[in-house]
């Protein structure tokens, strides 16, 4: 009796959730559909499950923990699923069949032990509410259908345990396909399965994909009657779609350099602020840490219930948040969902900035300098080449019309501790005998602040300038010292039809030693180590280049715990330093702290901003110096400016 | 706007990109020349200033155009021969291997000069009259000798083409050849090269069109001139702006140097170099009143000594180049330091004017604060640190010596504890400073102290060492740098001991109240008898300065007496030489001072209520002679390794104990330089 009565009754309960499940499905495409349109990349559906096993699985398997733990879970749900759905929805039998489900019904139990072990005394990172009760409905999902699937397979009498075991099974995998198929579309935790599979495919940035990079932000249609978003419609519908694949796991809350200053930013918190915005409801259910310093549901939109499509800032995300952003991709590069923070942020900032005109703290004064002097600070744009009077730099249009290099200058050019870094640069371009030159004051600002500020207009400007000038000379590389007009000349320029060759100074000086184009002493008694610039490292690979030139001085660098992919911004991207946003600690002490911490006594940077925001904390601390300043001083044979010899005590 | 976007603004002369706003202006370095010609030392002198990143150096004050005007009492540049050629293309290259432009300043002196020596020339001027500074008396100048002068001129500028300078700035100041024709105080011709405005101008008009015809358009030549010579039969203000104006029009010019203040006097000589006295830029207003009437950049040196100043002075445009040129002296990485914001690091110079004053006494120009200045082949600008071993150096006494050994030592690397009984760093500086008009000395003071701080130099202040103190520091290197007590018992007439007199040092220390009517009693006539008289004049004494010398501050240099003379003559200071302190007695309630005239033995007395004797100093040796014995050098500082600028013997020799040194006022009176010189040549060793 139980025997026949039970599998009619669950095919019914599957059956019935597949459709409620559909119709939860339906519901969410078209939440995702309110968005704009967006390229729909069909053939990414296909590559899910590659992209599955091995792009995201490469960000989660950094904790290895929980890649096992998500492995044996998700691998036996999935399995469990199927032999479900084929042993009770299209009726087909076997042992083999029975086998398959008690054995991944078992794996998926053992993965969901381990999520519950995980969730005993859960970090602050991980939310908390339905993401509580998960590892109950799994371990109860699981364990229902192994139970169930004993006598099956024979090893327990068919009717053991009678009604009472049955009832028990019945409501055990109600409730767990109610949390595995209902909650997928109807917005539980499991949404993430569903909406990430899917987000996989259709990303918005494909190249992400197979080991690739895709890091400058989208360009914005500035004829379009709103630019920016303002509300969640505004967002592609891919973003949105994105939003919904998070799983609340933390990790960019704990990569972000602004949440650790106590700044008012939870990029993880952001992202549910956006679903949010999307599916309506409060942010008052947020089970996780809140924005620093900012109540969860105490947004006006905890008053707007039930589905509205509100202005996101100041309603439903504090202006503040998105304006704490350094945009150092920490969190992009920590998510396993490949979800995209920083375009969210610009997005938002772009209507803040361009519709609304509140770009906050010093952010107005900067835009409006880029916009009349061409530079962030507002200089006399022909007092761009003052620092270089004495050096006798070759001017493109001036003096040659070609060169084998375009040495970009960047706004280094108006900042005395900067301009060191410069005549390094040049001292060492010459010892190599290479054949560059300059654009003088033709050279604008690369206009990534203004970009990351939300002025897309006069990023276009600045870009579009720029390339204008560089289009009437002939050159074969761009070097730079600065990684943000490096990351704009390389990957942000393209749109506008600029295609360069352009390399950080640290890589095109390491072609150099390796070619032995330039030759350094040894300089092993340095105590040092290197701070990895986010638009050199996270936003475009680079990490070697800087380590090798500090090696080949016989530096052994003392690596901080936050390195490569994982490094701590300086706090001086994204237009951070400007709009100046308070929290209970500033990024370049604590960035400065990780130094420290190596008891390094120089800390190496490729990068003007680092350079700037690291030598603004206090002493005592490591001396600051660029990568260019340290092999000048190993370069052999030469008269080095004094001002970059004189060595900097700090006892 | 930047901190120092002004300063660091290029600006061209003529084809010119000199690299910011800062100018070391032209001044005689007297130990630069063998025979006229430029020497390694001239040429590494000027090379530091170009590393430590100066716009444009104007080396060569008064070098000389012609075999009549006589070089040798300054040692200034010949250029009256090709010979000097390769001796610029030194030059040059020393300083533009750093990316510094490089001009030299050329001139015929006139009558300012003196005839004895050298060639024994006949002096020449407009019209013969004797020029009072040098005691320099001259011919009146003949047509033919001014067309010899003029063609000099232009081969002199010829020779700094060819040798690769930059270019020249003809001297039309001081009182030279040129301006002398200017200046209706000298030129009383009749002829067409004097008496009218046109007259007056033909001289330095013929000079400039040679020198243009010689060097052609694109070299830079420009003119050093007086913004007022502030005498009443000179050319003022007004004068000096109708000149300015007129050889502007002629399109010769590149630029103008000016100068506040003529300097055919004592009086005038001492605004051409302000000292410590003056306020800061005294004379900007007249540059400024010349850049009104010119086209071309216009510089102006006289105390300017800070970047902020220096800032404000060129953002609101006064003038288009600052020269900081004994602050040059002082910090000659002055530039380099701004960039490296390090700007509390720079050595400010304190225009006590120790090199001037050396200058005209015809001594090589040497910084009172730093005596690496013109020693760059023997003397470090910056203390390497060291690679061998990190010694423990005890240092007792915070003066000039202490501090520049500390600073020295720690710049080494050495682990240095300073010890000094008083509550401050300073020494007899301190003391120095409390005089009215010499407060700014204690800027030597300030900046060791910052120095001592960033370098984390144990001080010990208010702690009085003893024999059994330093020995229980157990150190590798002790160095005494004591000082000395003044020295008013060397006669036991005076009544010291029974307190008929008292020290300078007491007076200025405030440890005595200044009498009503006091007796100063100077032997030493340097500043600190001068300084106690003003002193006691400021604080409403009624005061006499009495010498066995030939006048009150006899030793004071020339740009320093007279500010000096000005404060004690306004305050009717009565200055009296000749005569020697025999004896003092008490009478009731008044002292009394017998004096003896040193050439007729007559005696005359002075009923006064205080007397203090300015008499020198004494070596405080207590503590030399109760560690000496046991110190493994027996405290000999070996002369020899000292002179040659190296390490001194037994430095690398291990052992224990300790080795002892001596430096500054504890061995013997000299001054500030001394102490500091041999505090660095002993140190930069360690």
């Amino acid at each position: 009796m139980v025997a026949d009565f039970l599998p009619n009754l669950i095919s019914i309960l599957i059956l019935v959730s597949v459709v409620l499940a559909i119709v939860g499905a339906v519901r969410r495409v078209k939440l995702w559909r309110q968005g704009q349109p967006s390229t729909i990349h069909w053939a990414g559906l296909l590559a899910i499950p590659r992209r599955y096993l091995v792009d995201l699985h490469h960000v989660v398997s950094s904790d290895k923990y929980i890649s096992n733990t998500h492995v044996a879970t998700a691998g036996g749900f999935v399995l469990t699923i199927i032999s479900v759905v084929l042993i009770y929805l299209l009726g087909i039998s076997g042992s083999i069949l029975n086998y398959a489900l008690l054995t991944s019904s078992a794996l998926m139990f053992v993965g969901a032990v381990f999520v519950l072990l995980r969730r005993r005394n859960p970090p602050a990172n991980l939310s908390r509410g339905p993401w509580s009760r998960l590892p109950f409905s799994l371990l109860i999902f699981s364990s229902s259908f192994f139970v169930l699937t004993l006598p099956a397979t024979g090893k327990l009498p068919a009717d053991t345990g009678g009604w009472m075991l049955a009832i028990m099974l019945l409501v055990g995998i109600a409730w767990g396909v109610g949390e595995m198929f209902l909650g997928m579309t109807w917005g539980g935790p499991m949404k993430h399965a569903f909406a990430g599979a899917l987000h996989l495919g259709l990303h918005r940035r494909q190249e992400r994909f197979g080991g690739g990079r895709s890091t400058g932000l989208k360009s914005l249609n500035l004829q379009k009657d709103k630019l920016g978003v303002e509300k969640a419609d505004d967002f592609k519908w891919n973003q949105l779609l994105s939003f919904d694949a998070c799983v609340e796991c933390g990790r960019c809350e704990k990569a972000c350099p602004a949440f650790a200053a106590g700044q008012p930013l939870n990029p993880k918190k952001l992202i549910q602020d956006m679903v949010v915005g999307m599916a309506g409801g409060s942010d008052a259910n947020f089970a996780g840490s809140p924005y620093p310093g900012v109540d969860v549901g105490t947004q006006p939109a905890s008053t707007y219930k039930g589905g509205e499509i509100i202005p996101i800032i100041d309603v439903l995300v504090p202006a503040k948040t998105v304006w704490s952003c350094t945009t150092c991709r920490a969190c992009v590069q920590e998510c396993p969902m490949m979800i995209e923070h920083v375009d969210a942020i610009v997005d938002m900032r772009r209507f803040e900035t361009l519709e609304k005109g509140q770009t906050p703290g010093k952010g107005a004064e900067v835009l409006e300098n880029l916009k009349t002097t061409d530079n962030p600070n507002g200089y006399a744009p022909e007092s761009r080449m003052n620092w270089a009077a004495d050096q006798n730099l070759a001017v493109f249009g001036e003096h040659v019309q070609q060169a084998d290099v375009l040495l970009w200058i960047g706004d280094a050019a108006f900042d005395m501790r900067n301009q060191r870094t410069l005549r390094a640069m040049v001292s060492l371009l010459r010892a190599a005998n290479i054949d560059f030159a300059v654009l003088g004051d033709k050279e604008c600002d690369s206009g990534d602040s203004a970009r990351r500020l939300g002025d897309e207009a006069t990023f276009q400007r600045l870009a579009k300038t720029n390339i204008t000038t560089m289009q009437q000379y002939q050159f074969k590389h761009i070097v730079t010292a600065d990684p943000h007009a490096f990351h704009c000349l390389k990957n942000e320029y393209q749109d506008f039809g600029g295609h360069y060759d352009v390399y950080h100074h640290t890589g095109f000086f390491a072609d150099l030693v390796k070619t032995e184009k330039i030759k350094l002493d040894n300089k092993k008694e340095l105590s040092l180590t290197y701070h990895d610039p986010c638009y050199l490292g996270r936003y475009n690979g680079e990490y070697d280049a800087p380590r090798y030139l500090l090696e080949a001085m016989g530096i052994q660098i003392k690596e901080m715990e936050r390195s490569k992919t994982k490094a701590r911004c300086c706090g001086g991207g994204g237009g951070a330093p400007v709009t100046d946003i308070p929290g209970t600690q500033r990024i370049p002490d604590m960035r400065m702290d990780d130094a420290k911490s190596t008891s390094a006594e120089i800390i190496a940077v490729g990068c003007p901003q680092c350079s700037l925001m690291l030598e603004g904390v206090v002493e005592p601390r490591p001396d600051v110096k660029d990568i260019a300043e340290l092999m000048l001083d190993a370069l052999s044979v030469q008269d080095s400016p004094l001002e970059i010899s004189l060595v900097e005590t700090h006892p | 706007m930047a901190q120092f976007d002004a300063l660091f603004k290029p600006l061209a002369i003529n084809q010119l990109t000199i690299r910011n706003r800062v100018v070391s202006t032209a001044h005689a370095e007297v130990y630069a020349t063998e025979g006229g010609m430029t020497t390694e030392r001239y040429v590494k002198y000027y090379e530091e200033k170009a590393k430590g990143g100066v716009g444009l150096c104007i080396c060569g004050g008064s070098s000389v155009v012609s075999i009549d005007s006589p070089q040798g009492w300054w040692k200034s540049v010949n250029l009256s021969t090709d010979r000097i050629i390769p001796h610029f293309q030194n030059l040059a290259d020393a300083v533009h291997k750093h990316g510094g432009k490089i001009m030299i300043q050329i001139t015929h002196m006139g009558r300012r000069s003196r005839w004895d020596g050298g060639n024994w020339s006949t002096l020449v001027s407009p019209s013969g009259i004797r020029e009072p500074v040098h005691r320099a008396t001259c011919k009146t100048i003949e047509i033919e000798e001014m067309q010899r002068i003029i063609a000099d001129f232009a081969k002199a500028a010829g020779r700094a083409k060819a040798g690769g300078l930059d270019g020249v700035e003809l001297s039309a100041v001081h009182q030279h050849l040129i301006d002398q024709f200017w200046s209706p105080r000298v030129n009383r011709r009749t002829d067409e090269w004097g008496g009218s405005f046109e007259n007056r101008m033909r001289f330095g008009l013929e000079v400039l069109k040679a020198v243009r015809a010689e060097v052609g358009r694109d070299f830079a030549v420009g003119m050093r001139i007086t913004g007022d010579e502030f005498h009443a039969d000179g050319l003022n203000h007004d004068d000096m702006k109708e000149i300015a104006a007129y050889y502007n029009k002629t399109g010769l010019v590149d630029f103008f140097g000016v100068v506040g203040s003529g300097c055919d006097t004592h009086n005038t000589l001492a605004n051409v170099i302000p000292n410590m006295s003056y306020p800061p830029e005294p004379f900007l207003h007249l540059a400024a009143g010349i850049k009104e009437v010119v086209d071309v950049p216009v510089i102006h040196a006289q105390n300017i000594k800070d970047p902020n100043q220096a800032q404000r002075i060129l953002e609101a445009g006064y003038v288009d180049f600052v020269g900081m040129t004994r602050a040059h002296i002082a910090d000659p990485h002055l530039i380099a330091k701004i960039k490296l914001n390090q700007v509390d690091q720079i050595k400010q110079c304190v225009g006590a004017n120790y090199c001037i004053d050396r200058q005209y006494q015809g001594l090589d120009v040497l910084c009172i604060q730093n005596a690496a200045t013109s020693r760059e082949s023997t003397m470090p600008h910056i203390i390497e640190k060291t690679t061998g071993v990190i010694r423990k150096v005890v240092i007792i006494g915070g003066g000039p010596a202490g501090m520049e050994a500390a600073r020295v030592s720690a710049e080494r690397g050495h682990k240095v504890t300073l010890i000094e009984k008083n509550a401050e760093l300073g020494g007899q500086i301190t003391i120095a400073a409390k005089a009215p008009q010499r407060d700014q000395i204690a800027g030597i003071t300030r900046w060791f102290a910052l120095e001592l701080a960033r370098l984390g130099v144990d001080i010990q202040l208010n702690t009085a060492a003893d024999e059994a103190s330093i020995r229980a520091l157990n150190a590798d290197v002790v160095i005494l740098a004591t000082g000395a007590r003044p020295f008013i018992d060397q006669n036991p007439h005076w009544g010291a001991d029974e307190g008929l007199v008292v020290s300078s040092w007491d007076i200025l220390n405030g440890d005595v109240a200044p009498g009503k009517n006091v007796l100063v009693y100077d032997t030493i006539c340097e500043f600190s008898g001068l300084s106690v008289a003003d002193f006691l004049a400021h604080n409403g004494s009624q005061v006499e300065v009495v010498t066995d010398d030939i006048k009150p501050g006899a030793a004071v240099g020339g740009t320093t007496f007279p500010t000096y003379y000005r404060s004690l003559y306004e305050r009717e200071v009565i200055m009296t030489s000749d005569l020697l302190l025999e004896k003092v007695y008490r009478e009731d309630d008044k002292l009394v001072a017998v004096l003896e005239n040193e050439y007729t033995a007559q005696q005359e007395e002075r009923v006064v209520d205080q007397i203090v004797v300015e008499n020198g100093t004494r070596p405080d040796e207590l503590l030399y002679f109760q560690l000496k014995q046991d110190s493994r050098n027996k405290g000999q500082i070996d002369i020899e390794t000292l002179y040659d600028a190296k390490p001194q013997p037994l430095l690398d020799e291990p052992s224990d104990g300790y080795l002892l040194y001596r430096i500054g006022d504890c061995v013997a009176q000299r001054n500030t330089h001394a102490a500091i010189y041999d505090a660095l040549r002993l140190c930069k060793d360690f």
